[in-house]
């Protein structure tokens, strides 16, 4: 299909699905204030799951940044309601795969060889396929068997075309809404990430970097590449099999002590956050597999470090200072840490930082590092970050508090917490 | 006779007193204030009495108090000369570590209020009302939760060891390692194993805390004193006036934290507890003085170990001159004061005061 009519295509196609989404939230409402009924009572769970249903069909027709987007609610069970995560986590990597003869010449023109030359076997069913690329299980000539990460052929227009769509779809919403919510800004951060995954190479010097961080911490094992199979967007690593993070009956079933999950899980992630100032900034539960380490203790494998991510000098420390200040309940660390960090308001002004503050420690009299940083505080961090707009908040903060709130959203499905304070402390 | 007061609400024990002007850390508001020029601890005005009324219960019931011997507490590392070295040789970093550290444990010390406490009428024979076991969440723990690391717009004692270090360091850069090294480089972390499996994991859980709190308090005596002597050092210190006072302020706060803590496990040893499923009975001197005794050992003991081990390392890391950094380090371990635990065996551990 020529680029301009599959742009109109895959624009037609979001636009369409949002109006739809919002006429089956709105129309009851009107309905309800014409009949004088409480909307509250309503029961909305067969519209969630149709609406759910219609953005995860329109998702995997359109692909790209469409499946990322998904990949973030399909994450967060206690934000969204369960048609929506159960319906949308099917996003992680179970997207249908191209057809082989599609990615082929990708591999073909990056390593500059026919397939048959680089590998003795090479499976053309794909193992796991997502939003940007596909991978396929293969043998090397001299026997070793590895993964190919393969990019998708189109998807730098893709995700162009839906960056635009979405762009215009929101504005004509913010327009039309009388409360809307802002998601430029949003979308401004998600392009900035997808450029960032695009590129092939950077994710392999990023699995390298976090391997040497926990060279001497048997807690996380990275897949070793084969760097001279690996280009833009190619990448050839070890073959490695586990369970994904959420399947805790499979997990248990094969002897690995589940209840430990989510400590060793935020203890990995508190290290690279916290500590290395480098970090995985995407952990859905697609990108975390579990194995089974000394003592029958969970192993974590991380795959794909597209979002790997350099955190400023200090940052970590800030981070822990704010989660500190947070959770003992103590406003004036947290408007420090908040200043650390590099929030900013308009002419310098604390007020602001201080009232969300205020907001975060009004809950209740007393601290608990029991509480989850990630659940309860961030949300109610960017509640109160959104309805005090003259507040910037820095671009490495957004990325911290996605990849923990993601982990959240697992310890969620394993029914347990994502403490990272308790997971760092001293006992 | 006027009967003595036992029993008191959540308000009570963290009442104030009526302080004439706030305790501030350099521009740092911070808990507690001055009465008559001397710093008054926070949260004390019904605390303290209402401690020393429990402990005076304590010992007219002829029950001893569990007490650590000095000779027990290990110094802190690097000690006052050897810091003061290190610091004369343009090493700062590992003093600003190590002020870092304090600060954050003391903040962790928060903790102490999510401690789940077992179920004393059940697990516990004896009555407990009027004591200090029956008062720990009933606001000792709060209060003692908001000493260490503030609450509100006040300080606690993490941001008071902080605002120590700065002062008296002139704002120094923190290390980068600090977070690390505190989650224990390359260990990770795994399950704690059950000493007494039969009593339910609440009250060992609460025992070991509190044990393990008060190792750490009564331990930190040393660390009052090395952090007094090099902040308040003229020749090393930029303000030695001030960062020494705001260490001494915590010692001073940390005396009620050290007495409750001391009062309520020698409350639970002179009593008897109960297994999880009835049928058995321990007496609580044994648990209390078998906890108590592995935690005063395994922190007393390793530490130091591993805290000379990483700063030789930083020597060599930090001066790039292999001859001068050898000369550092040779110098600096000749002013270590070669201090070893002084008892073998756990057994042979004085930890109880005689009885009244």
């Amino acid at each position: 299909m020529p680029k301009l009519l599959n742009r109109l295509h895959r624009a037609s196609r979001i636009g369409y699905t949002a109006l739809c989404v919002w006429l089956r939230y709105k129309t009851p409402q009107w309905w309800d204030r014409f009949r004088g009924n409480n909307p509250e009572t309503r029961d909305m769970r067969g519209i969630h799951q149709r609406n759910a249903d219609q953005i995860f069909n329109t998702a995997v027709a359109m692909r790209g940044m469409l499946i990322k987007m998904c990949q973030i609610v399909g994450t967060r069970s206690d934000v969204f309601p369960p048609e929506y995560v159960s319906t949308l986590s099917k996003c992680h990597d179970r997207m249908p795969a191209r057809a082989f003869d599609e990615v082929r010449d990708v591999v073909e023109s990056e390593l500059g060889k026919p397939i048959g030359e680089v590998f003795a076997e090479f499976s053309e069913t794909a193992i796991a396929s997502a939003s940007l690329a596909q991978v396929h299980k293969a043998k090397l000539q001299d026997g070793t068997t590895v993964a190919v990460k393969i990019q998708y052929p189109d998807i730098d227009h893709i995700i162009q075309t839906d960056l635009f769509s979405s762009r215009r779809i929101a504005a004509i919403y913010q327009r039309f809404d009388k409360n809307p919510m802002d998601f430029l800004p949003l979308l401004d951060e998600l392009q900035r990430h997808l450029r960032m995954e695009l590129d092939f190479r950077r994710e392999v010097e990023s699995g390298d970097k976090i391997r040497t961080l926990f060279d001497d911490d048997r807690i996380v094992h990275i897949p070793e590449f084969h760097h001279a199979l690996c280009s833009r967007r190619v990448i050839v690593m070890e073959f490695v099999e586990g369970f994904k993070v959420t399947e805790k009956d499979e997990i248990e079933a094969a002897g690995i002590d589940a209840s430990m999950l989510m400590p060793r899980l935020m203890r990995a992630f508190n290290k690279m956050i916290l500590a290395f100032g480098f970090f995985h900034a995407d952990p859905h539960p697609g990108n975390i597999l579990v194995t089974k380490g000394d003592g029958g203790f969970p192993e974590f494998i991380l795959l794909d470090f597209g979002l790997a991510k350099d955190l400023p000098d200090g940052f970590g420390m800030g981070i822990f200072e704010l989660m500190f200040s947070m959770m003992t309940f103590n406003e004036s660390a947290m408007l420090r840490a908040f200043k650390e960090l590099g929030f900013k308001t308009k002419n310098d002004d604390d007020n602001t930082l201080i009232h969300i503050a205020r907001r975060m420690v009004g809950r209740s009299d007393s601290g608990s590092f029991q509480g989850e940083f990630t659940e309860e505080m961030t949300d109610e961090m960017f509640d109160a970050i959104r309805e005090n707009p003259v507040v910037e908040v820095p671009t490495d903060f957004v990325l911290v508090a996605r990849a923990f709130s993601l982990l959240s959203g697992i310890a969620h499905t394993l029914g347990q917490s994502a403490n990272a304070l308790d997971a760092m402390g001293p006992s | 006779m006027e009967s003595v007061q036992l029993e008191y609400s959540p308000e009570e024990l963290m009442s104030e007193d009526s302080y004439e002007s706030p305790l501030y850390g350099g521009d740092v508001l911070c808990h507690g204030g001055y009465i008559n020029d001397q710093y008054v601890s926070p949260r004390g005005k019904v605390r303290r009495p209402a401690i020393d009324a429990w402990r005076t219960r304590l010992t007219e019931e002829g029950q001893p108090l569990i007490h650590v011997p000095d000779a027990y507490v290990p110094p802190h590392y690097p000690n006052y000369e050897q810091a003061k070295y290190l610091m004369k040789e343009g090493l700062v970093q590992p003093v600003s570590r190590s002020l870092t550290t304090i600060s954050i444990l003391e903040g962790f010390g928060a903790r102490i209020r999510d401690v789940a406490l077992p179920d004393f009428d059940k697990e516990v024979v004896e009555e407990l009302s009027g004591t200090a076991l029956a008062h720990l969440d009933k606001g000792l723990f709060e209060a003692h939760a908001r000493d260490e690391a503030g609450h509100r717009d006040q300080g606690g004692h993490k941001q008071m060891w902080e605002a120590a270090r700065d002062v008296g360091l002139d704002k120094p850069d923190i290390p980068g390692d600090v977070l690390m090294r505190l989650m224990g480089g390359g260990t990770s972390n795994r399950k704690a194993e059950r000493i007494y499996p039969e009593l339910s994991a609440q009250m060992e859980q609460t025992i070991i805390s509190m044990a393990n709190i008060l190792v750490v308090e009564t331990f930190a005596e040393d660390v009052f004193a090395w952090a007094m002597e090099l902040l308040g050092d003229e020749e090393v210190s930029a303000d030695p006036k001030l960062a020494a006072h705001l260490v001494d302020c915590v010692r001073i706060d940390e005396k009620p934290h050290v007495d409750y803590l001391t009062v309520a496990l020698s409350e639970l040893r002179g009593r008897t507890l109960i297994s999880q499923d009835g049928k058995r009975t321990f007496e609580g001197s044994e648990v209390v003085d078998h906890i108590f005794s592995r935690l005063l050992r395994g922190s007393a003991s390793n530490r130091p170990k591993e805290a000379r081990e990483r700063l030789q390392q930083e020597i060599h890391e930090q001066i790039q001159d292999v001859r001068r950094a050898e000369n550092v380090s040779k110098h600096f371990e000749s002013l270590d004061s070669g201090w070893t635990f002084p008892v073998e065996k756990d057994e042979q551990l004085e930890i109880l005061t005689k009885a009244a």
